[in-house]
This record gives structure tokens, sequence and C-alpha cells, in this order.
């Protein structure tokens, strides 16, 4: 314990061990990208590595999905201990239950203990990686319409032992063998995941050999003191102020009116503290929406993190400690009930916290929080299934990147076109089209921007992506997809407006378009298509405030159309697109501008 | 005699062999005419064999060359107008690239622009599929219609990059005919000739990028042919490549993205010698010290690791090449990185760096914020008076004074105690950089010996080393101009790919004969043309394979140029096999394989054994000198100060000690031993 007076942190020590336990997670992380099998973990990223005290707190993370890592492995951790208190080195933990700080089924997590030679637990290493298959009823990992957790069907591990004396436990590798589809995909998944957490195990316990582990957990504290400081900081320069937001998501199987979701956001410049409150919020749903405790808290702190504008806080339990997130047991985007299922909870219920939550920063403090992310997930980003003809129509099934965009308009800069959703953050990748083609019998016949539909701002949102595919020859082709922002829009934030809406649409053989259900699984023969339009970014700040050189640039560029550079942005050119020679008159611009302000 | 030069963002390297023996010059590099940074290297270098230029440049049969000069025009903006023709219904290849996003928390830095803009940017009407089939057949009036519209725009390059053209690459040909007979007089890259690997965005990439520096690298190029004959030069001009090895000028005139990373390729050529000569062929972490980057590549077994993920500019936020070239990590690390503590009192060192100008505070330029360099000099490592030779004397006292206020008070220490946790911090990032590239290529530092290359390096790469765990430490005697020494020993190469899948299940056997066939038939006449006269011609095959469902391939060594029985089949699938596992530390014997792409590389060797010697001088006689230098484990000690030059072959050093030449110091901490080994590098083991 520390006497009357905290002594000084050590500074060059510090930032030694940090930089350490950075470059652990991040050899976990490399360790996973290159050997995992799936399309999603190997080409889309979706998998996160961090590293925790011994009590269960966030200390260091790779840079990885947010929704994955602020809140839930500690969950996870304490849920291990619960269980095995005796945990032993070479142990390890397959955890994936929703209902115990994972994130949906899909998410498989697998959890080592850091043992010292003396036996004494010192830390914990986690790495979640989502599953192409887990096990569900029907052929995805994100099941919208499901009425409970039966209906999913997802195998929930509740801290399995899968490893003791770091040899596989068979009867789990038996029972994930016994009910994945793509059994070899997850085997390659898996091992990939135990070879991430292995190691950073192993680096972990040199570390502490040759540091001492007394050193280690001096070094957690003063990390944790220092980032706690960082973030007091970060937040006393914005205004204090209340705003209580609403967001909706779209009506779906099971929620025939939608989601209300209610955010209460709470900022106290003085104290240095941000609180969300959750919890006058729905109870738990007959679909597959509802959030989980540990993705319902970290929605909301992504949202606090993103709007701060300040990446230099580190982001761990010591940060952590100035945020107050408030959530109830039995609440769609809270604490859920067993059996609810919590099939799509890293996404599109988060994305309703989030956004709200970014928004009212924004709406509270000028120069700070941001617009609305784009919902999703179209088509576009659907679970592609069927029988391959190409290889003796071998099953196949995989979450596809294809066309997904969203980034939201900030005080600072432009919405970042690849972020995904808000609790991606753009660390997924986005699918070649010739990876796709190759991997499936698929054809992306196009994919491309959609001009016009930027949520508009003096810092615009991304514009939605379009696309159209469908099957090869000889295939019957089913996409799974749950595509919220088809009725509300990601908004705009301090007067920019909203971005465009998500769609999906089938292609019939005659070339005509019909509407698809935003949540919904096509089957399409060959010369059939899908056709997936993701939501915009919303925008942040007046239009009329953009600065004019960005309006020109995103008209020669197509990002906008002629008309809407002068009737949203009140931009006035001189010169010709043909020649590639537009410029601005800067006096009819500004004359425009104060007319349409004046106008509105 | 051969010429090797290297021109730097600050120093242009020569190394002159004339026979066995090698020496070293350092010029100033002259960026608003780098050739002339070239001639005035040559200019020390005859003055130093007490010749007239032309009758030295006259004696050289080979001007081999490196340069900064494509990268550099890429960085700052300053390449051809370049347009951009893609498949029908894909406009944004460049536009939503691969996706992925670093520091999640970090929206001030905006989405990257696409490095064709979108109004250069042209749907080409046609469709192959993945298998080769013709889905829509190419529409040539519509090609000629755009290529009217490029005369328009006036654009000066153009890069074609079409939807599977590297299964059927009619469509991309001609279109490259059309835009010949439409568009003449402008230079043109098609994907599947310049780069023929899967995934379009960065096939596309390194296709524009290639056109983009076309008009501007045959100029300088030219320029630079032509000022070296005037000098007297008559022998041939070579570029070093992106791959580690040479070509000849007029090859990367036509194809100049070879050269963007040329400098960093050579490092590990360099090292795969000197490890083979002075640490017993141990696998070799390769550290390139700059002033502003710190280079790691890696050697095993000989073999240079690949990558097709090179970026310019920072990962995900630069452009990606998609090319084949020698794995080089790159960080923000050199001896010009800014030391600072930030608002929660933690000591941090760069990204920021103070570069050449206005460089460290001990240069007296201006520069205001203590370094790296600065703490080296502080801690004694740097002899202020002998700084480069002695050409440039350095501000100790100015370079305190910087750390004190800056870093030292704010963090209670004193000033050498400040010093000397900079550099431990500088040493942390440097190994952290290491660890990861270990790691993606599965090598085990303590196999492996840190080769430690550029003017900084010795200052702590026996820090480095030990916190890695190596087996030692070797300064290579050209280790301060590594790159140019490596460009010595490259050989003449090429390297051709060609793409088809197909899994160990069903594995095609005839057509993957013959693609094999066709690679070898390149190799052939390419080792008949440029290659001609070689000492020794190898032609070496490879696969890029993969588990089947994984993403990423691997490159396996094939055994031969043919696959006849499935018992060449099986020693090809264990090669896979047993790569995996040496990567990865897994495998998996029961998965299928799935091989995509197949490569052939034909290497035409120059010289037999590397490169010559530093003869070594014999000592001046002077008394042995002493200095204190500063080691936070230590504190202050009474350390030798030995002449690198005049350092006799196998007689030990024992740390704590100081190895200084005119081009580099080398720190030989405590409980360490250096030895001048027989080939002449600085063989440092720990206790």
């Amino acid at each position: 314990m520390h006497g009357q007076s905290p002594p000084r942190r050590d500074g060059v020590k510090t930032a030694i061990l940090a930089s350490r336990f950075e470059s652990i997670a991040r050899k976990m992380q490399n360790t996973l990208f290159r050997t995992a099998r799936s399309g999603i973990l190997n080409t889309a990223h979706d998998f996160s590595c961090v590293i925790l005290t011994a009590d269960c707190r966030l200390l260091a993370a790779a840079e990885s999905l947010p929704s994955h890592t602020l809140v839930g492995p500690d969950i996870m951790c304490r849920t291990v201990k619960d269980y095995h208190p005796h945990l032993k080195a070479g142990d390890c933990f397959l955890h994936n239950s929703p209902y115990e700080g994972n994130s949906h089924a899909a998410d498989h997590c697998l959890i080592a203990p850091v043992v010292d030679d003396q036996g004494v637990l010192r830390f914990f290493v986690l790495a979640k990686a989502h599953q192409a298959d887990c096990g569900n009823s029907r052929p995805t990992t994100y099941l919208g319409d499901v009425a409970d957790l039966y209906e999913e069907g997802a195998l929930i591990f509740s801290a399995a032992r899968v490893q003791t004396a770091y040899k596989d436990n068979q009867d789990i590798i038996r029972m994930c063998r016994a009910r994945i589809r793509v059994p070899e995909q997850w085997w390659g998944d898996y091992l990939a995941t135990l070879g991430s957490v292995r190691i950073g195990e192993r680096e972990l316990l040199e570390l502490g050999r040759s540091f001492g582990w007394g050193e280690l957990e001096t070094y957690a504290e003063a990390w944790f003191d220092y980032s706690e400081e960082k973030m007091a900081e970060a937040i006393s320069r914005l205004p204090s102020g209340r705003r209580v937001l609403e967001s909706a998501h779209d009506p779906f199987p099971g929620v025939p009116v939608g989601i209300p979701v209610r955010v209460d956001v709470v900022i106290d410049a003085e104290a240095g503290r941000i609180g969300v409150d959750l919890t006058d919020n729905p109870d738990c749903q007959p679909c597959g929406l509802n959030l989980t405790e540990g993705t319902s808290m970290s929605a909301a702190m992504v949202a606090i993190y993103n709007g701060l504008i300040d990446h230099t806080v580190p982001v761990n339990a010591g940060s952590f400690r100035r945020i107050d997130v408030k959530v109830r047991e039995n609440c769609c985007v809270g604490i859920p009930k067993h059996p609810f299922s919590c099939s799509v909870a890293t996404t599109n219920l988060a994305d309703r916290v989030s956004n709200p939550v970014q928004r009212a920063i924004a709406e509270i403090a000028p120069g700070f929080g941001m617009a609305e992310t784009g919902p999703i997930q179209p088509p576009g980003m659907g679970v592609i299934s069927g029988l391959d003809p190409r290889n003796e129509n071998e099953p196949f099934v995989n979450q596809i990147h294809v066309a997904v965009t969203g980034g939201a308009g900030t005080p600072v800069t432009d919405g970042f076109l690849s972020i995904i959703h808000a609790g991606n953050a753009g660390m997924c990748r986005i699918d070649c089209i010739e990876v796709d083609e190759l991997h499936h019998p698929i054809i992306i016949k196009s994919r491309c921007l959609v001009p016009d539909t930027e949520g508009a701002g003096s810092f615009r949102g991304a514009p939605s992506a379009r696309a159209e595919f469908g099957p090869a020859e000889d295939c019957t082709l089913k996409v799974l997809y749950t595509a919220d922002g088809t009725i509300t829009p990601a908004l705009g934030a301090r007067g920019g407006t909203a971005g465009g809406k998500s769609r999906a649409q089938k292609r019939e053989r005659d070339g005509s378009l019909t509407d698809l259900p935003p949540c919904h699984g096509a089957v399409l023969e060959p010369g059939e298509w899908i056709v997936s339009y993701s939501s915009g970014g919303g925008g942040y700040g007046a239009p009329l405030r953009r600065d004019p050189e960005r309006v020109l640039h995103d008209l020669r560029e197509g990002w906008i159309t002629p008309e809407r550079a002068r009737s949203i942005y009140g931009l006035v050119t001189t010169g010709a697109a043909d020649d590639d020679s537009l410029g601005i008159d800067r006096a009819a611009t500004e004359a425009l501008r104060m007319t349409l302000t004046t106008s509105t | 005699m051969r010429l090797a030069c290297d021109t730097g963002g600050t120093f242009t390297d020569l190394v002159v062999e004339d026979g066995n023996e090698i020496r070293l010059f350092k010029a100033s590099t002259t960026p608003d005419d780098p050739v002339r940074g070239v001639l005035n290297a040559l200019a020390l270098a005859a003055e130093h064999y007490g010749e007239e230029q032309r009758s030295f440049l006259g004696k050289a049969e080979m001007f081999i060359h490196g340069t900064t000069r494509a990268i550099n025009a890429i960085l700052t903006g300053n390449t051809a107008r370049t347009a951009f023709l893609t498949t029908e219904g894909h406009p944004d290849v460049l536009v939503i690239r691969e996706g992925g996003r670093i520091e999640p928390f970090n929206f001030t830095v905006p989405y990257p622009e696409p490095y064709v803009p979108r109004r250069l940017t042209f749907e080409v009407p046609e469709r192959i599929e993945a298998n080769g089939t013709v889905r829509k057949p190419l529409d040539e009036a519509a090609v000629i219609a755009i290529a009217e519209k490029l005369k328009a725009l006036k654009v000066e390059a153009v890069g074609v990059c079409l939807l599977w053209s590297i299964v059927n690459g009619e469509h991309e040909k001609r279109v490259g005919d059309l835009l010949a007979k439409h568009l003449p007089g402008v230079p043109v890259t098609l994907s599947h000739e310049l780069n023929p690997t899967l995934r379009e965005y960065r096939r596309a990439s390194a296709t524009v990028i290639d056109a983009s520096l076309k008009p501007l690298m045959f100029q300088y190029l030219d320029s630079l042919t032509n000022r070296l004959r005037e000098a007297g030069f008559t022998g041939r001009t070579l570029m070093v490549t992106s791959g580690g090895g040479i070509m000849d000028a007029e090859a990367v005139a036509r194809a100049p993205i070879h050269s963007i990373n040329s400098g960093p390729a050579m490092a590990p050529v360099a090292g795969r010698y000197y490890s083979d000569r002075d640490f017993d062929g141990l696998a070799a972490i390769v550290a390139d010290t700059g002033g502003t980057t710190y280079d790691v590549s890696l050697v095993r077994d000989g073999r240079i690791p690949w990558t097709r993920e090179t970026w310019i500019g920072q990962r995900f936020r630069g452009h990606m090449t998609g090319f084949p070239s020698v794995d080089v990590k790159s960080i923000g690390a050199g001896g010009g990185s800014i030391a600072w503590v930030d608002d929660g009192g933690l000591l941090r060192v760069g990204p920021q760096s103070a570069g050449s100008t206005p460089g460290p505070v001990s240069y007296g330029k201006g520069g205001a914020e203590p370094t790296v360099t600065d703490c080296s000099l502080i801690l004694g490592y740097i002899d202020p008076d002998f700084f480069l030779g002695g050409t440039m004397v350095l501000d100790r006292a100015a370079a305190a004074t910087a750390l004190k206020t800056k870093v030292a008070d704010k963090l209670g220490l004193s000033v050498e105690e400040a010093a000397a946790a900079v550099f431990t911090l500088a040493t942390e990032k440097m190994v952290g950089a290491i660890d990861e590239i270990t790691v993606n290529q599965g090598i085990d530092p303590a196999t492996a010996v840190l080769i430690g290359g550029g003017g900084a390096a010795g200052l702590n790469a026996v820090a480095v080393g030990r916190r890695l765990g190596c087996a030692g430490v070797l300064i290579p005697e050209a280790g301060s101009v590594l790159s140019a020494a490596g460009a010595l020993m490259s050989d003449v190469s090429s390297d051709y790919a060609q793409m088809l899948f197909t899994t160990s299940r069903r594995f095609a056997f005839d057509e993957v004969n013959g693609v094999l066939a066709g690679l070898e038939e390149r190799c052939r006449v390419f080792a008949q043309g440029p290659g001609a006269g070689a000492l020794k011609v190898t032609v070496e095959f490879s696969v890029e394979a993969r588990y089947a469902h994984q993403i990423w391939e691997i490159e396996v060594p094939m055994a031969s140029g043919r696959l006849d029985s499935p018992a060449d089949l099986e020693a090809l699938k264990q090669a896979f096999h047993d790569t995996h596992q040496s990567i990865f530390e897994i495998n998996d014997p029961g998965s299928d394989i799935e091989f995509v792409t197949w490569r052939a590389k034909v290497q035409c060797q120059l010289r037999e054994g590397g490169t010559g010697q530093l003869p070594i001088q014999k000592a001046d006689g002077a008394a042995l000198e002493r200095r204190d230098i500063y080691f936070s484990r230590t504190g202050w000690v009474d350390a030798e100060v030995v002449r690198f030059e005049s350092m006799p072959s196998g007689a030990p050093v024992a740390g704590p000690a100081i190895i200084e030449s005119s081009f580099t110091t080398v720190v030989v901490d405590p409980d360490t031993n250096a030895v001048r080994t027989q080939g002449g590098g600085l063989r440092i083991t720990f206790q």
C-alpha cells in the first residue's frame, strides 16, 4: 500500500514495461492472424488478444476490435476463477457464454492463466476469435430472428477446461467437431487461438522471471494510475452537461415495432467523469439482438473513447475508473437473462447504444463527440453458404465483408470509409473480390461507392457502398443477413445530416429488382443476384460550413453530384468536370451559403 | 573493379571493390540533383586512389546503384499524372482497398486518398471469371473512347488492372495494344505482366505506382548513365531491386517499381554473406539503423523471407505495393528520434524525429529537442571530436543542457541516468520491431545473430542483442554502408510467377508442369540475355500455398521444376507442412493443401564469394586511448577505446570498451567480448 503521499511514478520503468506488455499482446495477435483458417479471422481480422491482471483487470490489448476488448474479458476471467479456484500452469479454458461476460456465442475465447514457478496466479491471457460457424441451428453466426438460445442452437461453453497440463481435453474437441459445420476450419482456428495464448503466457513468464513479479505488479498499478490521470485530463477539456438521446433498431422478426434505445449521458468535467445510464430500456426481447453485459458496456465506452478525440489516453482498467456505465439485469441493452438469445450481440443493437452516446457527447461538447456510425449488416457482409460444385459439392459457409462503409463525421475528419460499424472501428478487413470468387462459387458483379449518400456536414460521413453478387454456375447460394438502418439511418450531429440507409434487393432473372426484408435468408439460383447497400455515416457540423476546398474535392471525385454540392453545401464552381478544371467561385459560394443559411 | 553506390536520405555511400579489397566512401546526398552526390562520392574515391576520375572510372566494369529517387517521388507526390483502368462494376478498387486501420480511437488521421483519383479512373466493359473464362467480352470501342478521354485529360501514364487477368491476360493485353495505338507515347503498365499476384487491390496498386514512376525514372536513369559515361565510365550500369537482386538500368526504367524499396532490400543480402563468413551461417537478424528509421530483416537457411505486404508509408495509411519484396520492417527509431516526457510523466522516444535538419542538438544546426544521438554523446559513446572521422565537431554541453531541461529534470534523474533511460527505451522499441518480424517468420532469436548495419548501429546493437537473447552480435567491417556492400554481393536476377489454382487432393499435374515449363523457359531467356557470362546460373522454383480455407499463402521451396509422380507431390506436401511448422509452430498433416501461385527465380552469379575485404591498417603507434562511458548497470566506467581500422583479427577486446572507426562507433557493454574475425567483421558474444 502507498503511504500518505504516493511515490513518484517511475517514468522510465513504466514506459519500458508498457512497451513490453504491448509487444506481448501484439505477438499474440500476429500469431493468431498468421495461422488462422477461416476468412473471418485471417482475412477480416475479427479477433482480439488481451492481457489481464490476476484480479481480472484489463492491462494491455493488441490493437483490435474495441467492442471485444473493453469490458468482457474481465468478467470472463472472473468466471473462470469462480468455477476453477485452483488454476494451474497448463490450464486453458474455452468460454463463449453470453451470460457470463462474452459477446455472442460465435466468439470463442481461450483463456489461460499465467501461473509462476511457485504456482501463483500472476496474469491472464485471453484470445477471442469469431468462428466461421458455432453450431447454430442455421449456417450463420448472426441469427436475428430466433426466439431464444434453444432456437439459436449455439454450443455454449462456460469456462470449460479445454486443456490441462498443456494437453487438449478431447471430450470438448469432439463436441465441437460433432456440432460445428466445417469442423476442420474450426480446428485450425482453435490451434491458432491456442498458439496465441500460449505465446502470451510464455512471454509473460519470461518477463516475470527477468523483472520479478512484484515489479510487474507495481508497474500495473502505476500504469493504471497514469491511464486514469490521462483520462481525467481528457474529460476535463469538455464542458459539463447532460443529454438524453434516443435511437431505435429497425423492426425485425420477433420485435415488430423495433427496439427503442435511450441513453442518458452525463459529463462532469470538474470531477473528470463521464456516465452513461442504459437502465431505462426494454427488457430482453424474443430475438437474437439482445446485448450481453460485455457488449452493452463496451458499446457505451467505445463511444466515449471515440468522443474524446484524444487517442493518447490508454484504454485499460485505469482509464475505465473514470467511466460509469449503468446497466440492469434482464435488459436488451444490459445484462441478458438466460435463455434469451444474444446471437447478434456485437453489432446491431450495440451500435444503437454507441451511436446516441457519441452524438450526445457532440451535442454537449462542441469539438468533441461524433455523428452516428452506419448501422449494419447488409447482405454485403452477410453469411453465405451452399454446396461448392467446383469442389465435389463440399459445403461452405463464411461471412463475407464485400461492401460495408459507415464512418461517422468527427469534429476533425470526414468519416473513415471502412469503419464497418461503431464497435469495430475499422479494425476488420474488407474482402478482395478475387479472393472471395476463388474461395466460394460466387460472382461479385459490382462493388462501388454511391454518390450523395454521405451524411452531409462540416465533416461528412462516409458514403454507402453498393454490391451486387450471386452464385456461380451450378450453385444455389444462401445469403443470411441482419440489416439494421433500413428505416432509422445514422444521424448527424451538431447540424450534420443523416447518412444513406441500408437496403437489400434481389435482381430477378429478367433484370427487375424486388426489395428484400431487412433480416432475411435469401436463396439465389444462378442468374439471380442480391444487391446490398451499406449505411452511410452521419455528418458532423453544418454542411454549409464545410471548407469549400473539401466540397470541391468531393465533387471532383464524384463522392457528391453537382446538384448536392450546390443545394446542400452551397458550393458554386468555375470551370468544368470534363477537362478537370473545376474550381471554386468564392464570392458566389459565400453569397449562396448566406442565402441558404437564412432560408433554413 | 566494381562500384556500388547507394543514395540514401543523408549520405551517398560508395563501396569500391578492387580485386579482393574494398574501400568505403561517403559523400553528402544532394537532393536537388542526386547524380551530383554520386559523382562527388566517385571523386572522393578517385582521389583516394590518386587517379583522375576518368581513368579511375575507366577501370570499373560495373556500377551498381541504389536510390531513394522513386520512393521520394511517391512520398512527395511528384509522380506522373496517372490514369487507372479497371473492370466494369469495380471502379473503387483503389478507394476501398482491403480495409484495415490502426489506432482504433485515433480519428485525427483521415481515410487515405486513392493513389489515382476517381476522376482519372475508368471502367472497361469486360469480365473474366476466376477460372479464366470470359464472362463478358472486351468492348474495344469503349476502350478507344477511354483513350480519347485520357488524351483530353493530358494523362501522362496509365495503369491497367482487370479482374482475373492473372488467369487470363488477353483482355489486358488487348487494352495495352489499343492504348499503344490510340494513345501513343504514353507509358502503360499491365498488371498481369508486372505483378501476377492474386488480390486486385494490391495488384492494381503496384500497377499504377509503376506507371506513375515511368516518366521520371526513365529520365533519372537516362541522366545517370549519360553523366557516368561522360565522366569516363564504360561498363554496365545496374540497379538494385526491392527483391534483393540487381537488374540492368534499362530494365528498371521499364518497370521502375522494382527500385522503390531497394535500399533496405540489400541489407539482408549483405547480412547473409556476413553471417556465413563470421557466424557459422546462423540465422541472421539484420538491423539497419538510419537517421530516422530502423529497418529489420531476416535471413534463415540462406534464404531471405519475402512479403507481398509492402507499404509505402504507414500500414493501412499509405499505399500497398503488393509487389514481392524482401520482408523489411521499418520503425521510426533512428539516431534522430526525439526524447520527451509526456504530461503523465512518462518517458517517450519518438515518433518525432529531428531528422538530418535541424538534426540533434549537438549538431549545432538549430535543433532544440534532445535526440538519441545527443544521448550517446552524453554517455560518452561518441567522441565529439571524432564524429564521422572528425569531419563534424559535436557540442556535448548543448546536448546535456537540452536533455536536462526537457527530460532529466522532469523525471527527477541525473542527466546521464536520463540519457541511459532514453537508450533503454529506444532499445526496447527496436526489440519490439524485431520481435514482430521474428514471430511472423518463426525465428527464435536465441539461435540467431544480430547484424548491425548503418552508422549508428553499433551504439546499442549489443544492448539489443543481449535483450533479445541472441547468440551474438556482428558488426561487419562495411556495416556502415551495408546496402552498398549488399549490392556488390547480389546476383543479376529476375522473378517470374504464374497463378494456377490446384489442390493436393485433385492435383493438376499436367497443368502445373505446363506452368513450370513456361516459367523455366522465361528464366532461360533471361539467363542468356541479361545474365550472359555469369559464373553460375541457378533457377529456384517455389509455390505459394496454404491449407484449405486459409487465406494467406506461404512460399514453399520446391526440390525441382517438375512434379512427375505422386511421390513428387508427396515431397511437396511434406515441404509445405515443414515450412508451415517452422513459421507458425503448428502444422496439420491431415489437411488438404491449396496451391495458388507458381514462381521461378533465376539468379546469375557474377562473383565468387561475396565481396572483398577491408584491408587492416597498421596501428599508428599512438598511446591507447581511454574514456569514461556510462551504463545504467555500472554507472561511469573507464573504458578502453580501440580503433577498428587497426584491430588485428583474433585479438579479443573485453567490455566495457568502445571500438571506433571513421564511419561508426561500437559500444561493447560490460560482460561482453568483441573480436575481429578472419573475415574482418566484429564478432561480439555475451559472457
